[in-house]
């Protein structure tokens, strides 16, 4: 073991250097960018699914000038981007630039006049009668200053914050709104909580629709998808209404005005923080380190009963086809598993967990857990079980024949004599198999799930430090697997001393 | 049908696909009966005394075992098993459990004999083998001939009526050979009834009370060892014992 841990010290050194290297970025002033007239010819980048995405590529895209568009995920991303000189500016909406700016000094916002456009709430086009209400309590808060006062907190930090009515019944069932929470300060995590204008709003909106909030924070554009599939009742994020979304979705009032604008990179003002300062604020302010804690409770919880959920199904699929093979008995379901096995084997396990959350769940209220642990159990027993099944074939026959021949039944066989050897046999492709299914969970934030990656990401998204973070979430998952990879050889040796 | 046949076969044929391997066989095995098996190597000898207990289906025929069409459909082939023990060239003893584990995992699965009855049995029979230290050991510390003498105590647990030897002493160096057959000559001054596969004529022509001599598809000449050896009536069968002995 001490042998181990100083192969692995090696590896995490250099890895670490590595990124520290990469870390220390180059001061990265952007290219001459003083309006949207110089944009021709440079690298822009912009938030999926944005107006700003959807400008730029109808002005700029093979303009044959070789202005190139970057799409990130998320706002902040390209923010990164743009600070490591990866791209010349970033297009993206008015407040959430400001927020971006406030925190990165050296960044700047051009006075570039764009068109104003409206945010509205997006609701199923099978809902008419939500929309008409959504209008109705949105007049309301207008008329009654409700809405202007969260937008003067959040905007210039006067006032107090909206309160949720007490002693409300929510007799009118829930209002589940999806969210990208990483659009300061429409929507953003703080200190555990989602707040923002947006948020504050739904809340309001709730209250006078006498119906309790739930908030599902996904992708950006997946946003319209749960809308419509019925995973959530409305969309609220700081979204443009644009002809595209309209032939999909139908858009209440509108309740705010932005602009889009253009961030650059001046170089100047660069405050350097420590490395202190940095892993402070990565992990200590505002409790920072309760998102990697509970994102990787919930990566050891998804992890563990998927492996579960693998194995039992991979034994059993095995077990079908291996019986299949051997006697033709089972015609039926082993026609099953070999759907099964095309499907899961021939998708990307990213898909298949958007189709059970999206398509399968779509209309259900289901815990995003659950989702995962299915989907990745799913995902895992397609592969356990060809791993099972090319172990069951390749043992001697003669175990077969000679458990047979003394009476016992298929099914005895199977479970005293063949699986025993073959779990054995197999133990190392099975390790391997479950340390790509622990690395594999960390697509889980595509569902909204709060994973280890996702809490990484989460504290990139609200303090523009990538290193600590990143660096934090890689080597956590490096612990795991090490630490898995030393239990199962630990488990084979004590396997194998058995029949010496 | 006299009462003390255990096994009767009757226009037995046995083929893969086109490759007929056995061709309209017919025969008995008697209480008591040590039968020994010989023929050249490919002649349908090895799959015969598998198609005895259905490690090979027949394609065609009859097999009576206690009176019973075992080919019949809805036959409980693993009631049948129980009765008739097999004893393969290369062992097949499970390397995953001890020796006492391998002796008693059937009759405890299968007959539901408690695990102190059936380590009692085990024990007895090791004992009898003069294995009894190796009961806890894993098969793959024995030897070629302790390992065969376990598979055959293995297959004693059960308490079959007959057991079958698929070329019991093939796989074993020459010095382990003896170790094996006397245990086999044990068995059958002890009575039980056997069905031998063997290239071993000193055990057929000593021990067996009858030998079928196997070739192209079936049994070309059955009788006393001393019909088969000393009145070989084929050309063919001439010819095999002038190669063997």
């Amino acid at each position: 073991m001490g042998n181990l841990v100083k192969k692995y010290g090696y590896l995490l050194m250099l890895i670490t250097s590595i990124f520290v290297l990469a870390g220390c970025g180059k001061s990265a002033k952007s290219a001459e960018i003083n309006g949207a007239s110089d944009l021709p010819g440079k690298r822009i980048g912009v938030q999926i699914g944005t107006t700003g995405e959807i400008y730029c590529s109808d002005e700029y895209e093979d303009d044959k000038k070789g202005t190139k568009i970057e799409r990130y995920n998320k706002g902040a991303d390209a923010i990164s981007s743009l600070k490591n000189g990866k791209i010349d500016c970033v297009i993206i909406d008015e407040q959430p630039a400001k927020a971006f700016v406030d925190k990165n000094k050296e960044l700047k916002i051009l006075d570039e006049e764009f068109v104003e456009e409206d945010y509205a709430i997006c609701v199923s086009k099978t809902q008419p009668q939500l929309t008409e209400s959504l209008n109705t309590a949105l007049d309301e808060l207008k008329a009654d200053g409700t809405l202007d006062a969260i937008k003067t907190y959040y905007l210039k930090g006067e006032g107090t914050r909206y309160e949720a009515q007490k002693g409300l019944s929510h007799k009118n069932g829930n209002l589940i709104v999806a969210t990208n929470a990483q659009f300061a300060p429409y929507e953003y995590h703080d200190n555990g909580e989602i707040i923002g204008i947006d948020m504050d709003m739904a809340q309001a909106l709730a209250d006078k629709l006498d119906k309790k909030l739930k908030i599902l924070d996904i992708e950006f554009d997946s946003i319209i998808t749960a809308v419509q599939g019925g995973k959530a009742d409305i969309g609220i994020a700081g979204m443009t209404v644009t002809k595209d979304r309209l032939k999909n979705i139908d858009f209440t009032n509108s309740y705010t005005t932005s602009r889009q604008v253009i961030i650059v990179n001046t170089g100047e003002g660069k405050h350097a923080l420590s490395i202190q300062e940095s892993f402070k604020q990565s992990f200590v302010d505002d409790n920072r380190y309760e998102y990697i804690l509970k994102g990787l409770g919930n990566t050891i919880l998804i992890s563990l009963l998927a492996v579960c959920i693998g194995i039992f199904l991979g034994f059993i699929v095995a077990v079908i086809r291996a019986t299949h093979d051997m006697t033709g008995n089972l015609k039926l379901l082993n026609f099953l598993c070999r759907i099964y096995l095309t499907i899961i084997r021939g998708t990307p396990t990213m898909v298949q967990l958007l189709i059970i959350y999206f398509v399968i769940f779509a209309s259900v209220d289901i815990s995003k857990i659950f989702v995962a642990i299915l989907a990745f159990g799913l995902n895992s027993g397609a592969y356990v079980a060809e791993i099972i099944r090319g172990g069951i074939m390749s043992l001697d026959y003669g175990q077969f024949e000679g458990a047979r021949s003394l009476g016992l039944t298929h099914t005895q066989t199977m479970c005293y004599v063949i699986l025993p050897q073959t779990f054995k046999n197999t133990l190392p492709a099975l390790a391997n198999e479950f340390i790509v299914l622990i690395k594999e969970t960390s697509i889980s934030g595509y569902i909204g799930l709060l994973d280890l990656t996702r809490g990484g990401d989460i504290i990139r998204g609200t303090t523009y430090q990538a290193f600590f973070p990143l660096i934090a979430v890689a080597c956590i998952y490096l612990l795991l697997v090490v630490g898995l990879s030393a239990l199962v050889s630990k488990l084979e040796r004590s396997l194998k001393k058995n029949e010496r | 049908m006299s009462d003390n046949t255990i096994i009767r076969v009757k226009n037995m044929t046995k083929a893969y696909g086109d490759n007929v391997v056995l061709e309209n066989i017919n025969t008995e095995i008697k209480q008591g009966d040590i039968i020994a098996i010989i023929g050249p190597s490919g002649c349908g000898k090895s799959t015969f005394i598998r198609t005895l207990n259905l490690l090979e289906q027949p394609t065609k025929g009859e097999l009576y075992i206690d009176g019973e069409n075992i080919l019949e459909k809805g036959h409980d082939i693993n009631k049948m098993r129980q009765k008739v023990g097999m004893v393969f060239q290369h062992f097949n003893l499970f390397p995953n459990m001890t020796i006492l584990k391998n002796i008693t995992l059937a009759p405890m699965k299968t007959k539901g004999i408690s695990k102190e009855d059936a380590e009692k049995l085990a024990m007895s029979l090791l004992t009898r083998v003069g294995l009894e230290d190796k009961a806890n050991a894993y098969p793959d510390t024995l030897s070629g001939g302790q390992k065969q003498r376990i598979a055959i105590v293995r297959a004693l647990a059960m308490q079959p009526e007959i057991l079958l030897f698929d070329e019991p002493t093939s796989a074993l160096d020459p010095e382990m050979v003896q170790e094996v057959l006397n245990l086999m000559r044990d068995l059958a001054t002890d009575g039980m009834t056997m069905v031998v596969v063997t290239h071993e004529m000193d055990f057929a022509r000593e021990v067996a009370n009858r030998v079928m001599f196997f070739d192209e598809k079936g049994i070309k000449q059955e009788g006393t060892p001393e019909d088969i050896f000393e009145h070989p009536e084929s050309d063919r069968l001439k010819n095999f014992l002038s190669k063997i002995v």
